[in-house]
């Protein structure tokens, strides 16, 4: 299951990593020699139980951790010879990021928020696109509160904008609905699909969700710190049932 | 590319307004020390010298005695022949001539007794409307003979005299009775500055001020249209290389520059001690951006998740400083007006008489206070800016992470290497004492912050041991209820963040490490002078003069006339060089002998008599000197006088370094004597009671003398020690109240952080008394660790300068017990006072709301 080499064309890809806590008996992999790509204009969920890597893994290949061992790859760049200067370039340009929670500064309004890493980066703002993007995630009378003034599901929308605003090459999605009601979270799915088939986006998601999990385009399963399973077009049963497996 | 920064910088600000306005509040008192100090010595030097300017009216040149070298303005001048007036009214060009003298004249009161004055009393000679210097005709007419004076209105006003009355006066050859003819001013007052003004015409002022034909200098005028530059040639060519002919204002400006130094010395002080408060500022600004950061570390390690590079984090960190020191510099300037104002107003309280000043707010002083103020914020919170940007993004999720990476591990070796250093240096400092006082200063003061940064840093070491031991101590007298619960709960608090309890206490350290090391140099100088009073002298009285200008020879003379007295001897200091170097050289009869104890090691003091000279061991060491060796003393007039040595002494602390007879001096040197003070032995046979009723009787004709027996002696001196304790102590509370700050602040923030935990104790059953308790027991438990830190450095730091102090200052090392206990027991209150605040809003958490904060 591991044999397949990453293509240098995905838009992310992770060859032969590890990570590895700790030394000699109190040593834990968290990830334990994992190979794997994920295609661009694709939605990938990454699923296993607690512990099993999965966030890991995302924050190595987002360049927000390192690798103990191996190699991970974005857009065909080497991050292992990356300083944290040009890091730091990557994840604002390349790398877009929703997190469960704490995703916004709460001194800044939701516009400058999502504006956020484009005026880190001094890039000049497409402001059609940016118009887009904010109709698309419904939030054009919301841009001037800030995030206190949100709702949860209102704050997930403003991350999600935030990260498809700077067209980054990949978008890391770390459990986006974790804290939501389950409306709101399907409707920051359903923004994230139609990122996906509508605007070519590519988004790499972790959840333990099946519901979350069928919204993607193909579901790979860690456990214990390897790839060990993964399915194309998935339905909420099938991912059930193989975590279901994977439990056992 | 900084529009962000710049926003989340100043969104960062306004977010944390309440902890920004302490932070700001601390360093408004350091900034406000500094532009006070400027603008203190800037208004008040201009005021000074505009008040010369205007005493010195419109005398164009004066004629003195030049000097051979040392400073102009407190040279000790030989006499001018009066004669030489008339040799230079002659001159063409010279409108007008006068003789200065001044000497002490205090006018009698109409019932007998002196009139008592906040400033010298003079006798001078005036030529009145005609005369050279700033002094005005109120009333009636300037003196014309030997009976007639004016005397300046304010303090004819308070002695009850008008215009026509006999007014008694004491001068230098006696008693006088004189008829009141006309009430002076200076410039456009109705007083003498403080001083009482006698004005003689030329010949009356000779004879009453006993100036024998001499005068103190000679001042000329010029006629319109005259050049100066021309007559001062022409006078010049009058005079042998004995005078020299100076422009007026010349002589004007060196004692103008003289009370500068003095105003400068004191804004030198006032430095000081904004230094000491800024530095105490830098723990707390250094501990309110640590504090801010792991507040933030989330929304750091997010914004690094996003892109932000760690330049730019450190900007935002290092603007948020910027700002804050911004803000608190024009208030610290603010602040400044203020001190500056209230210190001239204190001191013209206590009758220093400073002129009225506008402030004056000079481009330096608000250069200074910019720098000082952005400078010490943004320095402190450079580390913490550093270590912000080192924050790894990842923390955006897995906060755990950057708490660890926000931990310091090289901390240890650090606070030793610092503190080594530090202590190294400031021995250097006080005792090898490298390149004079600036070497002194610049070693030691070094030193001392170093050390005070070592331990601060080191006692992050053993905050939690400390805290634990402390509360030991401390809880031990309470009901084991309160012990058990509030108190136990304080002492694991204080435990939890070792780092944040160190820093918080060490800010109230360094406030208390220098009361502690001012309290042991006061309490080693005040032993000191107590034995040296016990052990080296044996005066029954101690005669010295209240205010600035010392005594008259006259009274000296007029006691050793008393048959109630037998040994009298007055101490007059003169300057003079020796082997080169300035010195200062006492002057006295051979009766000192019998009045001070100064331990000869060899020769006798009796040689004193027959003109030779008695040197102290060190300098006698210094240039290999023994009994017999000749020593050239070269008088400030130019005039050498080859003496010889006829004794070595131990005892420098009264009679200084180097010792002549009165007869050595005065044949050097026509100066006016001035007597330092006078000692006197009680003659056998009379009472310890007649004998000070004698005294004490002659004193009246000389107000400004000051009589004391040993014991009175001794008081005085304490108090005025005392008195500069005082404002030590007042100045160090501004210190030691922004360490107060801190720990409000810390205490605040553990608050914050502890909301929820807060909550779970409400809804488990303590009650707001208990939980206010708990809150300020960790309060005290930390600011009794910043005593016993302050005490633990203060002490020995104490030690070691009382030590380096030379001997004539301290010679024994005494510990102030009680002062120490008094610091101990003040910061329990200090933590009470901190942590009103915190604990009153600790109190009003609501239970559910607190239980569900995230």
């Amino acid at each position: 299951m591991t044999s397949t080499t990453p293509t240098l064309v995905a838009a992310a890809a992770a060859l032969n990593a590890s990570k590895i806590y700790g030394k000699d008996d109190s040593e834990v992999r968290a990830l334990d020699d994992v190979t794997v790509d994920f295609a661009e204009g694709q939605f990938t969920a990454i699923m296993g139980p607690s512990g099993s890597g999965k966030s890991t893994l995302m924050h190595c290949l987002a360049g927000l951790d390192t690798l103990t061992l191996g190699k991970v790859f974005i857009d065909g760049t080497d991050l292992s010879g990356l300083n944290d200067r040009e890091l730091t370039v990557l994840r604002r340009e390349q790398v877009g990021f929703i997190f469960q929670a704490y995703n916004l500064i709460p001194t800044l309004t939701a516009l400058e928020n999502i504006t956020l890493p484009l005026d880190l980066g001094g890039v000049d703002i497409d402001q059609a696109w940016l118009n887009d993007v904010v109709r698309a995630v419904k939030l054009e009378s919301r841009l001037t509160h800030r995030p206190s003034e949100l709702s949860g599901g209102q704050q997930q929308r403003v991350a999600v904008a935030r990260a498809l605003a700077s067209r980054p090459k990949i978008i890391f999605a770390d459990e986006p609905t974790g804290n939501l009601d389950s409306r709101s979270g399907a409707e920051i799915l359903a923004f994230m699909r139609h990122a996906v088939s509508d605007l070519g986006q590519t988004i790499v998601m972790v959840t333990h969700d099946p519901v979350a999990a069928a919204y993607a385009d193909r579901v790979v399963f860690l456990a214990d710190g390897k790839v060990v399973d993964e399915i194309t077009s998935p339905t909420s049963e099938q991912v059930l049932d193989r975590m279901k497996k994977l439990g056992s | 590319m900084s529009s962000p920064v710049i926003r989340l910088t100043l969104r960062g600000v306004l977010a944390r307004k309440f902890r920004i306005i302490l932070t700001v509040f601390a360093i408004v008192s350091g900034v406000a020390f500094v532009s006070g100090a400027f603008m203190l010595t800037d208004s008040v030097k201009t005021a000074i010298n505009s008040l010369f300017e205007e005493l010195r009216g419109d005398i164009a040149l004066e004629v003195r005695t030049p000097i051979a070298f040392g400073d102009e303005a407190r040279a000790e001048r030989d006499t001018v022949p009066a004669a030489l007036v008339s040799g230079i009214a002659a001159v063409p060009g010279v409108s007008s001539v006068e003789i200065n003298i001044i000497r002490e004249s205090t006018i009698v009161k109409p019932n007998g007794k002196p009139l008592k004055t906040s400033g010298p009393a003079f006798g001078i000679s005036w030529l009145g409307q005609d005369g050279l210097d700033g002094r005005t005709m109120l009333e009636g007419r300037e003196a014309r003979g030997p009976g007639e004076v004016a005397i300046d209105k304010a303090s004819a006003k308070k002695a009850n005299y008008v215009l026509g009355d006999t007014v008694t006066i004491v001068g230098p050859t006696g008693k006088g009775e004189f008829t009141l003819v006309g009430l002076t001013g200076t410039g456009d007052t109705s007083g003498g500055g403080g001083a009482s003004v006698c004005a003689f015409d030329p010949a009356t002022a000779d004879a009453f001020l006993g100036a024998k034909g001499f005068a103190d200098s000679i001042y000329v005028g010029l006629e319109k249209g005259a050049s100066r530059s021309t007559v001062q040639k022409e006078i010049a060519t009058l005079l042998t290389n004995k005078y020299e002919v100076i422009p007026g204002e010349q002589s004007a400006k060196e004692t103008a520059g003289a009370i500068n130094e003095i105003i400068d010395i004191f804004g030198k002080l006032l430095l000081g001690f904004a230094a000491i408060s800024l530095f105490v500022s830098a723990f707390l600004i250094f501990n309110t951006f640590a504090i801010i950061i792991s507040q933030r570390l989330r929304e750091l390690a997010l914004l690094r998740a996003i892109g932000a590079s760690s330049r730019q984090i450190r900007l935002m960190i290092l603007g948020e400083a910027l700002i804050i020191g911004i803000i608190a510099t024009g208030f610290g300037i603010l602040g400044g007006v203020g001190v500056s104002k209230g210190i001239t107003a204190l001191f013209n309280a206590t009758g220093a008489a400073f002129p009225s000043a506008t402030i004056t707010i000079s481009a330096r002083t608000i250069l200074a206070s910019l720098f000082v103020g952005i400078g010490v914020t943004v320095t402190a919170a450079m580390v913490p800016a550093l270590r912000a940007s080192k924050i790894p993004p990842v923390a955006a999720m897995r906060p755990e992470i950057g708490f660890t990476a926000l931990q310091h591990s090289k901390r240890l070796i650090a606070g030793v290497a610092t503190l080594l250093v530090g202590i190294t240096l400031l021995c250097l400092g006080l005792f090898i004492q490298p390149g004079g006082a600036i070497g002194i200063l610049g070693a030691s003061g070094l030193g001392a912050i170093l050390l005070f940064l070592g331990v601060a840093s080191l006692s992050t070491s053993f905050a939690a041991p400390m805290s634990a031991a402390i509360s030991r101590v401390l809880l031990f007298p309470l009901r084991p209820m309160t012990r058990s619960v509030a108190g136990r709960l304080a002492s694991r608090n204080a435990q939890r963040t070792p780092r944040r309890t160190a820093t918080t206490a060490s800010a109230l350290m360094i406030g208390l490490a220098m009361v502690s090391t001012v309290a042991v140099i006061a309490a080693s100088v005040q032993k000191s002078f107590r034995d040296r009073l016990q052990g080296s002298v044996t005066a029954d009285y101690f005669v010295t003069s209240d205010g600035f200008q010392g005594l008259p020879p006259a009274f000296g003379e007029k006691l050793a006339a008393l048959p109630e007295l037998g040994d009298v001897s007055p101490f007059r200091i003169s300057t003079a060089q020796i082997n080169g170097e300035s010195k200062q050289i006492g002057a006295v009869n051979v009766e000192m002998g019998n009045i001070v104890n100064v331990k000869l090691a060899s020769g006798n003091f009796a040689s004193l008599g027959k003109g030779q000279i008695l040197v102290h061991r060190d300098p006698a060491r210094d240039l290999a000197l023994s009994v017999g060796s000749s020593v050239a003393v070269t008088w400030q007039n130019g005039t050498t006088t080859p003496l010889t040595v006829g004794g070595i002494y131990n005892d420098s602390s009264i009679a200084g370094n180097w010792l002549v007879s009165l007869d050595v001096l005065s044949k050097a040197s026509t100066a006016p004597p001035v007597d330092f003070f006078i000692g006197a032995i009680i003659a056998d046979g009379f009472s310890i009671e007649s004998a000070r009723a004698a005294v004490d009787k002659v004193a009246e004709e000389f107000p400004s003398a000051l009589v004391q027996d040993q014991a009175e002696f001794q008081k005085s001196q304490e108090d005025q020690l005392n008195q500069l304790l005082f404002i030590v102590y007042c100045l160090l509370v501004f210190a030691i109240g922004i360490a107060v700050l801190g720990i409000a602040n810390t205490m605040a923030l553990s608050v914050y952080e502890r909301t929820r935990e807060f909550g779970l104790l409400r809804a488990v059953g303590m009650s707001k008394r208990h939980l206010k308790r708990s809150v300020r027991w960790e309060a005290i438990i930390v600011s009794v660790f910043g005593a016993t830190l302050g005490i633990a450095v203060g002490v020995p730091l104490g030690i070691a300068v009382s030590i380096a102090l030379p001997e004539s200052f301290v010679n024994g090392i005494s510990i102030p017990f009680g002062t120490i206990v008094f610091v101990l027991l003040a910061s329990i209150v200090v933590g009470i006072i901190a942590a009103i605040g915190p604990a009153r809003r600790a109190a009003k958490l609501d239970v559910l709301e607190a239980i569900s904060a995230i």
